[in-house]
């Protein structure tokens, strides 16, 4: 058994124990069934967080060391990161409606921001897409990569500087604002959420390298011409 | 719509992307190998 699919099987194991916790915590007195969606609204956000902090991570690698496992793991985070995040939107919008009556509110910066920062980073896939060159590429995105991670702070403290729809945080330094039982179905969650996001990652990184391993020397001027690999660029 | 089918569908959809995501990293994978 290769180590994705171990760590994929490991996930699957991570995420039914995960549901198991959201799916029998009591119904919330005010909220109802809604309140199960703590089981993988506020995961799937903080991961994706944490998965912009590593493409951060990983960019500055790149731009100090220039090697392709940075960027690949840069790279690779993003796409799982804009997974959660579209998640993290989709779910948010579900229990808006129920609980505010409302699933968006272009006026609100939660919100805004949360949306601006998913079509940021759907904009590094896209400019990872659009250059052949992969040094120009790596580079490009390594700048990308790092100064875009500024909107992960403002997009999670957004609730404490501005007046939004969305309530602060329920876990704080000096406790929890929630019962045990749904602090502890969110941050089983959690943990499920940050295993599924390390077995996608390496998934996904796997995939990256059987594709550099299977590309042709040359992409950009037929046979004359080849593009140099990372590990032969000094400086672009 | 009921509560339980709103949270459960909601639950399926997101399941469902990521999912969709593995079932797609396998097929590209598997096509650069061959």
């Amino acid at each position: 058994m290769t180590r994705v699919r171990v760590l994929l099987s490991l996930a699957a194991v991570a995420v039914g124990v995960g549901l198991w916790f959201a799916l029998t915590a009591p119904p919330d007195a005010l909220q109802g069934e809604y309140a199960r969606l703590l089981g993988i609204h506020p995961p799937s956000m903080w991961v994706a967080f944490i998965a912009f902090g590593v493409t951060a991570f990983g960019s500055i690698m790149w731009l100090v060391k220039k090697t392709e496992r940075w960027d690949r793991l840069a790279a690779a985070s993003v796409e799982v990161g804009v997974i959660f995040t579209a998640i993290g939107l989709f779910t948010g919008m579900v229990w808006g409606q129920a609980v505010w009556g409302t699933a968006w509110d272009w006026q609100d910066p939660r919100l805004m921001s949360t949306a601006v920062m998913f079509f940021v980073y759907l904009g590094y896939i896209a400019l990872r897409n659009a250059i052949d060159d992969p040094a120009i590429r790596a580079r490009r995105s390594a700048i990308l990569g790092t100064i875009a991670v500024v909107q992960v702070p403002l997009v999670y403290f957004s609730v404490n500087l501005f007046r939004t729809l969305h309530q602060t945080q329920s876990i704080r330094p000096d406790g929890s604002t929630m019962p045990r039982e749904m602090s502890l179905a969110m941050l089983v969650n959690m943990g499920a959420f940050l295993i599924l996001y390390v077995a996608l990652m390496a998934a996904r990184i796997e995939v990256a390298k059987d594709e550099a391993a299977a590309a042709p020397e040359s992409t950009l001027a037929g046979e004359a011409v080849r593009p140099p690999r990372l590990s032969e660029v000094e400086d672009v | 719509m009921s509560e339980t089918v709103v949270v459960a569908g909601t639950y399926l959809i997101s399941y469902g992307l990521i999912a969709g995501y593995a079932v797609y990293l396998h097929l590209r994978r598997r096509r650069a190998r061959s």
